[in-house]
């Protein structure tokens, strides 16, 4: 099983650089489905390993939301947000394509540099999980960063979140429903005040274009 | 006997605690909200009087008082008192006897203007929290006392917050307030690091050399800012005025002191004294303080505001007696020290009497007349004598006239000097006969202020309607005053007994006793060190003194046996019309020392004069002069201009309004503290 999680770990955070190299709007979000069906695996790899060993579905519960919620809902969500504000294709980013996965690359080796310094972590395999876990959390801030469209910031802000769930769920093999079940929800909420937002920057300001928004100052 | 002085203790806690209570509890009658918590107050204070008193005559140093752990790791508080918490207990609770007395009368103005109630609460807890000040044992509740006196105080200052510059008086005050805070955490911080303990009675002899010279520093800004030396007096002359008169008296009376005692406790106590520069520095910024505060007292024409910079005065002098006892106890010159600090004692325990006395003074005027403006005044000596009788008696005190309680203590702090000179190396010795001068122009630039403040005031006619109206204030008020000016003479008459108590207190602190070359019983005052044949009877004196004002009204009784006596208006000489205008006016006494001292005061003229038919005869004159505040205009201005302006520049910088920018930050700072676990941890 450690391979397949291992596989499953590194595959998620090659959808991260898949993510980066993207450039419409549509793909962001199809991208970000394929990355949600990963995790999906994970838990319930984790998960069916729990019901076999001592009977414990909790796991499982955890994947069947995942894929209810950021498999299905989110994206579809996403979607009709994004059809309903009719937005000119353009360029969306800042650097070229290129030049980001660069950057994202210098950052994966810059968490294979921090995290085998962690002292309580001696398992090999956890290593690999965590740091792969952590380069995802700042590819998704990168990915926020370097979009200009508001739609880019609502997807790195869930990738990020995917990849605290990763860090979570692969080092701990499973945290507590209770603290899953909340995790979810404020995710929900979150992306549902931002969908509202994205329709009101589009009305007042014409666009989705945030770096239009320049009065978030004291 | 110390179970007695604990019980007493814990009495008065609670007793502040259940008048602060009260006063919420009726806050919707306000005389009863009024009347209730100042009574229980009354009694807490006395009960706060007879504990210190009984603790300063047992044998017993330091009480355990109790303690409250937590479960939180370091938040702990522990309470006892030793004599020096003893004595300032003691004078905390003299005053506040008088001032809640007082206050009964005082507050009767607010009723259905102002929550009184809340006035009381605020009050009440503000004296717990100085008593908490005192009596804590370690940081973490000295410095929460520390911390809840000055933010109770500066809502006490904004009492009256709708009222033109209040609310920047207020703000001022914070803002020096939280200057004092920031110097105190630091400190704290540092000892912790050094000692490795959170208790007050820990020593710091083991420390490095700059720890100690840097903890001073901080103790000198923190202490220097809430006692109010020069230059970090600013809060002072607004504070005062903007508060009302029993918050002042509590403020100028004891929260100064607060801040000395803090000195004494850590820089005796905790640092021992060690180094030379340190007792230097005090003496030199006591120097400054002292003349600088009498010299503005003299220019200043809003009563409140001139007993503010009264205070700063006076607290340059008891920095100046402070100074001695460090230099003294640094060169192990104990009995020098304790002298100094005696005096110190004794002056500061007069000045929180004296100055009580004439913030209630000034309250009661403006109780009448409504006007803090001395040019407004005059003509109140008839009007309210019994009030005026108490101002003379202060004002005698303030300026060290015997027989009163001023002069015994500024002669002792003389005295210490004088027998400093005498064993001090040259350097010090030139400082020393400086601070001499200082001290005596000092003296007499208070004496000038309070020829000014009493005359001006409560001599001559009336210069407004309001002062022509004026009645003396109700009984409780009388009570207060009354209280406070008759210690003051007490005091003056019978210093010994004080001396003998503080003698107590002084040997907790620097070892040394004066006991042995006190001579004389309490009636009769000797000159406490045998060095020179100086000797003062301030008793000796006031009999004499009514001696000779007995044979001189003798002598001109029996001289103008045959005369006749006539009646009419004094200095008018038949012209009979005279009216205010034509009398001295606040800013025509001060005229004289304003032309002289012009490079100090900076003064603005202002002159219009509307010609009439002939120049003789001009229809108006208008004439107004204002001394520049020359440590705002070149201290603090600049430094706070300096500080908003590259605050603006930065936030053009760095706050662009840009959320990726802000991203950006996020994602550097994340990077960056990486970096920093991986090379440094």
């Amino acid at each position: 099983m450690e391979n397949y999680l291992q596989f499953l770990s590194i595959a998620i955070l090659l959808s991260g650089f898949i993510l980066v190299a993207n450039k419409r709007v549509d793909s962001y979000i199809k991208t970000f489905r394929l990355q949600s069906v990963l995790l999906a695996l994970v838990a319930g790899l984790i998960g069916v390993g729990n019901i076999a060993r001592e009977g414990n579905w909790e796991i499982m519960i955890v994947c069947l939301i995942t894929l209810a919620i950021k498999v299905y809902y989110i994206p579809h969500l996403l979607k009709k947000t994004v059809q309903k504000v009719q937005y000119k294709v353009e360029k969306d980013f800042f650097l070229n394509i290129p030049i980001s996965v660069l950057i994202c690359c210098a950052l994966v080796i810059i968490i294979y540099f921090v995290v085998p310094h962690i002292d309580d972590l001696r398992n090999a395999n956890l290593q690999v999980y965590l740091a792969n876990a952590m380069a995802l959390v700042l590819i998704g801030l990168f990915f926020m960063i370097s979009r200009k469209k508001a739609i880019g910031q609502i997807i790195g802000f869930l990738v990020i979140e995917n990849g605290l769930f990763t860090a979570a769920i692969l080092s701990t093999e499973g945290m507590p429903m209770i603290v899953e079940l909340g995790i979810f929800f404020d995710l929900l909420t979150a992306v549902l005040i931002m969908g509202i937002l994205v329709f009101r920057i589009n009305e007042n300001f014409e666009s989705i274009d945030l770096d239009k928004l320049r009065n978030l100052r004291g | 006997m110390s179970s007695t002085i604990s019980g007493l203790t814990f009495l008065m806690l609670a007793l502040y605690g259940l008048a602060a209570v009260a006063a919420l509890v009726f806050y919707r009658h306000p005389k009863l909200a009024n009347v209730i918590p100042n009574i229980i107050t009354i009694v807490a204070a006395f009960t706060g009087t007879t504990a210190s008193i009984i603790h300063l005559l047992s044998d017993a140093n330091r009480i355990y008082l109790g303690n409250l752990i937590t479960s939180v790791p370091y938040l702990s508080f522990e309470l006892s008192m030793d004599r020096l918490s003893a004595f300032f207990i003691l004078v905390l609770s003299i005053l506040t006897l008088a001032v809640s007395i007082y206050s009964i009368g005082y507050l009767t103005h607010y009723y259905q203007r102002r929550n009184v109630g809340l006035f009381n609460f605020l009050v009440n807890l503000f004296i717990l929290a100085m008593a908490g000040v005192l009596l804590s044992e370690n940081m973490i509740a000295f410095l929460l006392s520390w911390e809840l006196m000055s933010l109770l105080s500066y809502f006490l200052v904004i009492y009256e917050a709708e009222e033109a510059g209040n609310q920047r008086a207020g703000l001022i005050y914070l803002i020096m307030t939280h200057l004092a805070g920031a110097f105190l955490f630091i400190a704290m911080g540092l000892i912790y690091k050094s000692c490795g303990s959170l208790a007050l009675s820990s020593t710091l002899a083991g420390a490095p050399v700059w720890v100690k010279n840097l903890l001073f520093c901080c103790f000198l800004i923190a202490f220097g800012t809430k006692a109010g030396i020069i230059p970090l007096h600013i809060w002072l002359p607004y504070a005062h005025p903007a508060a009302p008169s029993n918050v002042s008296a509590y403020m100028s009376g004891i929260m100064l002191k607060i801040a000395i005692y803090g000195f004494i406790r850590f820089v005796f106590g905790m640092l021992g004294a060690e180094f030379q520069w340190w007792g230097t520095a005090l003496l030199i910024i006591g120097l400054f303080t002292t003349i600088l505060g009498a010299a503005y007292t003299l220019v200043e024409h809003n009563i409140k505001r001139l007993l503010a910079y009264c205070s700063i005065e006076n607290i340059g002098i008891i920095l100046i007696g402070l100074g001695v006892a460090c230099l003294a106890f640094s060169t192990g010159q104990l009995l020098i020290s304790a002298l100094a600090l005696t005096a110190t004692l004794f002056h500061l325990l007069n000045h929180t009497v004296v100055k009580g006395l004439l913030f209630m003074g000034a309250g009661a005027v403006l109780h009448t007349t409504h006007t803090k403006d001395m040019e407004n005044l005059g003509g109140l000596l008839k009007r309210m004598p019994i009030t005026g009788v108490f101002m003379l008696m202060g004002s005698l005190a303030i300026s060290a006239i015997p027989p009163f309680n001023g002069f015994v203590s500024e002669w002792l702090t003389l005295q210490a000097l004088f027998v400093y000179i005498a064993n001090a190396t040259s350097g010090i010795k030139v400082l020393l006969i400086m601070t001499l001068a200082a001290l005596a122009m000092a003296g007499s630039f208070a004496a000038a202020s309070f020829v000014k403040f009493f005359g001006i005031s409560f001599l001559g006619l009336p210069r407004s309607e309001n002062a022509a109206k004026a009645k003396e204030v109700p009984q409780t008020m009388l009570w207060g005053m009354g209280l406070l000016a008759g210690l003051s003479l007490l005091l003056g008459i019978l210093p010994l007994v004080m001396v003998r108590l503080l003698d107590q207190v002084v040997v907790g602190v620097t070892g040394a006793t004066l006991s042995s070359s006190l001579r004389g019983s309490s009636f009769m005052m000797y000159y406490p060190v045998t060095v020179m044949k100086n000797s003062l009877t301030p008793s000796t004196v006031l009999i004499i003194g009514i001696i000779l004002v007995i044979t001189v009204w003798l002598i001109v009784r029996i001289l103008s046996w045959h005369g006749k006596e006539r009646e009419y208006g004094t200095w008018d000489c038949g012209f009979n019309g005279l009216n205010a205008r034509m009398q001295y006016s606040a800013t025509g006494f001060s005229k004289p020392l304003r032309i002289i001292f012009r490079a100090l005061y900076r003064p603005n003229r202002e002159f219009e004069v509307e010609p009439g038919v002939s120049v003789y005869f001009p229809k108006s004159v208008h004439y107004d002069t204002t001394t520049e505040p020359v440590f705002e205009k070149y201290l603090y201005l600049p430094i706070s201009g300096a500080l908003t302006g590259f605050a603006r520049k930065f936030r053009m910088i760095v706050q662009t309004g840009s959320i990726h920018r802000y991203l950006i930050y996020i994602l550097v700072t994340i990077l960056l503290l990486l970096l920093y676990f991986r090379c440094f941890s």
